[in-house]
């Protein structure tokens, strides 16, 4: 039957969708080298970045505190690039199957993670995200993350086919991400639950969620948010100073957007140049973090930033390619789940720096300054990897 | 068919649904997703560009103006007059202060401790930093580098610097010589720009050209931490101004100028003017009272007197005492040698001489009688000489001159003519003629300095006035019209210059930075208003005028060896007559030397001697000794030497020779020798002690004292009333008191010359061996005291 031979092969037909995969695929056993490959350039690049944007910081700072250096960021940042780049070696050799095995025991410990961070972290700028840990700050709320997708991905290809009901198509889904959400509400970390919410969904969507869930739960957040608008003077600001930055000359916020919005549009075509930024001269804060990508624009410009956007996007596709050649659901809706995750923060961040989108923080994956998030990230890579390693070829011939 | 058709693997994979969902939210999402991203960055990147570099240029571009330091002040011989150094203006920013949560105790304690100097108290600091929306509240202007290294140092102790401080390079004006010249330099203001004299008339050349700095700077603003600079202009220093002013000359000035104010009980001020007459040069010139160019704003102890006098005694609003002390610093300011004009009297019989003599109207041997007055056409009352005795009589021209005879003086401008007396005041730059003959007329030297004023003289009409001689009459002894005094002395080294008007002038050259001459005044001459032999002839009747004991109305200002030319002045301030009140006077002397070939002209005029000095208020008595003064040390620093006659040589002061350890007899002989007489006390043997001591110049005859073994009582006289007394009875009353007298004056009749003036006033107590300067004059004695 025509209906039935269409439907026998459905990945030979997306890989004939997706072209190029061929050609890396014949290492079989081994892992994806084209992923590797830009994912190490973006490393490589976001750590010059890291450099560039944190170095006058880093200086101030040193001159402040009498110690320290002004490469202390990119130091920081560059070791946690090396163990990352370990461990993501070291994850993609763990099967997939392993994975699945510890999803829940993942889960748990996350939850315990939050709820230890609220109890035992420190508190910087009003929230408690993190735990000292002698040498560096450990961040659970992004380890929250990929402990989401991993037991999303587990529940949602054991109840693929019972998707339709609300006990097992809603139900779970939102009993388990309820706690994390919640602990995360708790630090508060919203633009953790904003990616954490937004990956969540796009996994349902892929797991074959009814419309009507589908719109019921966006509905939710759509709500829960025009309340924030109102009930939250913090969303409140936010959404005002987004809708125009000059008006609120004082606020924090909206000082940053104009400063990123300055940094941004003085880059011009082609930048002033690696290294000759003006704002991350401490006008523009989080300029190494949430803020890289501003300076990116600044210093290499459009065509720089057009680049740096097009290894992103590329890396996102071989994310994809990954994803739909998946062995299994598990393994299909985990590399979705990281996918998206990627997708997502590279969006949001640059939406956000841009202020096309109020201002959250959400960082630039591989660029952003942070320990916990680059060490994720690359895990994350690293199970992406593994997925690479099973991909099921013999059946594709 | 619905249900999977192979096992339980082909069962685990992902089915149509999810494939084709994937396939949906990733591609068709992120395709969406980045060419949103890829539009809104060309939109801000390139579109709002300009609007977003501009606004980034604006807050990390710094661009400094730095003002080069202003130019040198020099005098002739090199001297430093006025100079700049770089200071700081320290600046609070409460704004930052607030921003940045700095220590806002710590900021006033350190700006209170290290700008005590400048007034700067903690409260202070505190009121300052209120006000935090401002970046810029000045706490304290043109400080030492000094005194601003401590607080540099606090700025930087906390790192990232305390912008609540801000220090802004600037400098400030010094004038090393307080008020020594302070008309004639001016002063600047607190934006360092020339606000008067010299400093006002060549504030372009003085004036440090603007440099600019374009840097980038960091939030803090404690510099970009890659500094370099964009753009960098060099500031330059102004070009340096070297004067025709000597400071010697002016020294000489202002010191006798100021002992005749005092002397005189002078109330309005006074003036002199020194002028190389070759040249046109000012060698000096000073205006009193005086200011501190350093400290302008203030005012004199005498002014702050009469203000608090004045407050107390009429009641003044705050708004009254205000715009009295704001008279007050404009006349104080205001330079009188330049900008204030006068009737200058009898020196103008020089003008009228030599214009009489030039025009062949009169030679050396035409005669005049005065009957003590002269009726005149056109007047209703006769015109009275200032001697209305008749005594002068049948006077030779120099004679008239000597006596300044205002009879003989109208008679030879009647000789003159009017047509002519104008056409050569023209000339001679006190006027100029127009085509308009009912308008005023009036003319300026044109001199390099800001604040000149020009003269107002009558029309042609009223002068020319053929049924009307009085206003020739009177301007011929220099009454009825008004000059400046800069003009005066012009014309009067016009008239012994061999006859050359020139162009007075103060700076002599201007030298840019690295010392090249830019440019430099040449003398100029105007044009030549009478002949050689004209001026020759002035010269040796104004020789008389001073030189002759007996008829020179200007004999006080005789200086002893030395040959010198000169002319009274006493001039009544006509507007104060027509007022009503009491007859006021400006009494003046022009003196010229060496009288055969002049070096100088010093032109000195004291406005309104008080009358209740009781000496006989004239030039010649008030204005003749001072110039006189100022001839006897002006002209030996100008290397002029000395011719005496023997007679001179013994009246001359000396000075008392090392005594101490001699033997009495050894010191009675070298005294006797110098022309002193010895007193010894004590036993005869070994001088231990003398008194005045070694090198002090006393008058000649004085009795030196001698101590063998004994000690100078230590015990004080007081100090007596030595006026009318002669020279020579004032050296003898002082004598037996143990003091001594010395005199700048010249001695030229010890018996005979009278003191004026007294350094140490009447019931002082003074020390035994204590010199009194007395100024001296040749009276006639029937007149002393009598006014």
């Amino acid at each position: 039957m025509p209906a039935n031979s269409r439907r026998a092969s459905p990945s030979a037909q997306m890989r004939s969708v997706l072209p190029g995969w061929q050609a890396a695929a014949k290492q079989r056993g081994g892992f994806d080298i084209t992923l590797l490959t830009l994912v190490l350039i973006l490393l490589a690049l976001g750590l010059l970045m890291v450099l560039s944007s944190s170095y006058p910081r880093a200086y101030s700072e040193a001159i402040r505190n009498e110690s320290g250096s002004p490469l202390d960021y990119f130091n920081h940042q560059l070791i946690f690039a090396i163990a990352g780049l370990v461990i993501m070696y070291a994850a993609s050799w763990i099967p997939m199957a392993f994975y699945r095995q510890w999803t829940k025991m993942i889960y748990l410990v996350t939850i315990l993670l939050l709820a230890a961070v609220l109890v035992a972290g420190t508190e910087e700028g009003g929230a408690r995200r993190w735990i000292y840990l002698g040498f560096f700050s450990f961040q659970p709320s992004e380890v929250s993350k990929l402990a989401i997708i991993l037991l999303l991905a587990d529940l949602i290809a054991k109840y693929r086919a019972r998707m339709n009901t609300l006990r097992y198509g809603v139900v779970p889904y939102v009993v388990v991400l309820s706690f994390p959400v919640l602990l995360l509400f708790l630090e508060p970390h919203i633009s953790c639950i904003i990616i954490v919410a937004m990956v969540a969904l796009t996994m349902l969507f892929i797991g074959g969620m009814p419309w009507k869930y589908l719109l019921t739960l966006f509905a939710g957040v759509a709500l829960l948010g025009v309340l924030a608008f109102f009930v939250s003077n913090h969303v409140h600001v936010r959404i005002l100073a987004w809708l125009n930055p000059s008006a609120y000359a004082d606020d924090d916020i909206s000082y940053q957007v104009r400063e990123s919005l300055m940094a941004i549009g003085s880059g011009g075509l082609t930048g002033l140049g690696p290294g000759e930024g003006r704002q991350k001269y401490l006008y523009l804060p989080e300029s190494h973090n949430d803020y890289i990508f501003s300076i990116v624009c600044e210093e290499l410009g459009l065509l720089g930033a057009i680049a740096i956007l097009l290894l992103l996007a590329l890396m996102l596709l071989r994310c994809i390619q990954i994803t739909m050649n998946a062995k299994d659901r598990f393994s299909f809706l985990v590399a979705a789940g990281i996918t998206a995750h990627f997708g997502l923060q590279t969006i949001l961040n640059i939406l956000v720096v841009t202020n096309t989108i109020p201002c959250t923080g959400v960082s630039l994956p591989f660029f952003s300054y942070g320990g916990t998030a680059l060490l994720m990230q690359l895990v994350e890579v690293g199970i992406l990897l593994s997925i690479s390693r099973e991909l099921p070829l013999s059946n594709a011939e | 068919m619905a249900i999977q058709p192979t096992g339980r693997a082909s069962a685990q994979r992902p089915d149509n649904m999810m494939l084709r969902r994937t396939r949906t939210i990733f591609l068709v999402c992120g395709i969406l997703a980045f060419l949103l991203l890829g539009v809104r960055l060309f939109w801000l990147m390139v579109i709002q560009h300009d609007e977003y570099e501009e606004q980034a240029v604006r807050q990390t571009v710094v661009r400094q103006n730095v003002l080069g330091l202003r130019g040198t002040i020099y005098d002739a011989n090199g001297k430093i007059l006025a100079k700049s150094a770089t200071k700081d203006t320290v600046i609070l920013s409460p704004a930052d202060i607030k921003k940045n949560n700095q220590d806002l105790d710590g900021i006033a304690k350190v700006l209170s401790e290290n700008l005590a100097d400048y007034g700067v108290t903690y409260e202070q600091v505190i009121e300052l930093a209120r006000d935090t929306d401002s970046y810029y509240k000045i706490v304290a202007r043109k400080v030492d580098r000094e005194d601003t290294d401590p607080i540099r140092e606090y700025k930087n102790s906390i790192a990232g610097g305390v912008n609540g401080i801000v220090l802004s390079p600037d400098s400030k004006r010094y004038y090393p010589y307080g008020s020594l010249a302070s008309h004639v330099l001016g002063y600047v203001g607190i934006d360092n720009d020339g606000l008067a004299g010299v400093e006002s008339q060549y504030d372009n050349v003085l004036a440090g050209g603007m440099g600019r700095i374009t840097r980038l700077r960091d939030k803090t603003q404690i510099g970009m931490l890659n500094v370099k600079y964009e753009d960098y202009t060099q500031e330059t220093a102004g070009a340096d101004v070297k004067l025709t002013l000597d400071a010697n000359i002016q020294y000489y000035l202002e010191k006798h100028l100021k002992q005749a104010v005092e002397d005189y009980d002078i109330q309005n001020g006074a003036a002199a003017i020194a002028m190389d007459p070759n040249t046109g040069a000012i060698l000096g010139m000073v205006s009193l009272g005086n200011f501190d160019p350093n400290d302008y704003q203030v005012l004199s102890e005498a002014d702050e007197e009469e203000l608090a006098l004045a407050e107390e005694e009429e009641n003044l609003t705050k708004t009254e005492l205000s715009e009295r002390r704001t008279a007050a610093l404009f006349k104080q300011w205001r330079n009188k040698a330049l900008s204030d004009t006068y009737e200058p009297g009898s020196t103008f019989k020089i003008v009228t001489l030599a214009m009489a003599l030039d025009s062949g109207v009169v030679n050396e041997n035409s005669t005049f009688y005065c009957g003590g007055s002269t009726t005149v056409v056109g007047r209703t009352t006769p015109l009275n000489c200032w001697k209305t005795d008749g005594s002068h009589a049948e006077q030779t021209l120099t004679q008239a001159v000597q006596h300044s005879c205002n009879v003989a003086f109208t008679q030879i401008a009647e000789l003159v003519g009017a047509k002519t007396f104008y056409k050569y005041c023209d000339a001679f730059g006190f006027l100029e003629l127009t085509d308009d003959a009912d308008a005023n007329l009036t003319a300026k030297t044109g001199i390099d300095l800001a604040g000149e004023s020009g003269s107002i003289w009558w029309s042609e009409n009223t002068f020319y006035n053929p049924e009307n001689h009085s206003q020739l009459a009177s301007a011929s002894f220099g009454q009825t019209f008004n000059v400046t005094p800069v003009q005066m002395v012009t014309a009067i080294s016009a008239c012994v210059n061999g006859g050359y008007l020139m162009k007075p002038y103060i700076v002599q050259e201007i030298t840019d930075a690295s010392g090249r001459i830019v440019s430099s005044n040449e003398p100029t001459v105007v044009r030549q208003v009478i002949s050689e032999e004209s001026s020759a002839t002035v010269r040796q009747i104004l020789e008389k005028v001073v030189g002759d004991p007996v008829d020179g109305t200007g004999k006080n200002a005789y200086v002893a060896g030395y040959r010198i030319g000169g002319k009274t002045g006493t001039s009544e301030k006509v507007a104060q007559d027509a007022a009503g009140g009491p007859k006021e006077y400006i009494v003046s002397f022009v003196g010229v030397a060496p009288a055969d070939d002049p070096k100088i002209v010093i032109l000195t005029l004291l406005d309104t001697p008080s009358s209740e000095t009781g000496i006989y208020i004239s030039g010649g008595q008030m204005g003749a000794p001072t110039v006189g003064k100022m001839m006897a040390d002006i002209l030996p620093y100008l290397g002029v030497d000395p011719v005496y006659t023997p007679e001179e040589k013994a009246n001359m002061d000396e000075t008392v020779p090392s005594l101490t350890g001699m033997s009495t007899t050894d010191a009675v002989a070298l005294l006797e020798e110098r022309g002193f007489n010895a007193r010894i006390i004590g036993e005869e043997g070994t001088v231990t002690a003398q008194l005045p001591g070694t090198g002090t110049t006393i008058a000649n005859g004085s009795t030196v004292l001698l101590y063998a073994g004994e000690e100078p009582s230590e015990e004080q006289e007081e100090m007596i009333d030595l006026s009318y007394l002669t020279y020579n009875d004032a050296r003898d009353y002082l004598a037996a008191m143990g003091l001594f007298v010395s005199t700048s004056s010249s001695v030229t009749s010890p018996s005979t010359q009278a003191v004026l003036a007294q350094s140490i006033p009447e019931g002082t107590m003074v020390d035994h061996g204590t010199v009194i300067e007395v100024t001296l004059v040749t009276g006639d004695q029937s007149m002393l005291g009598m006014y």
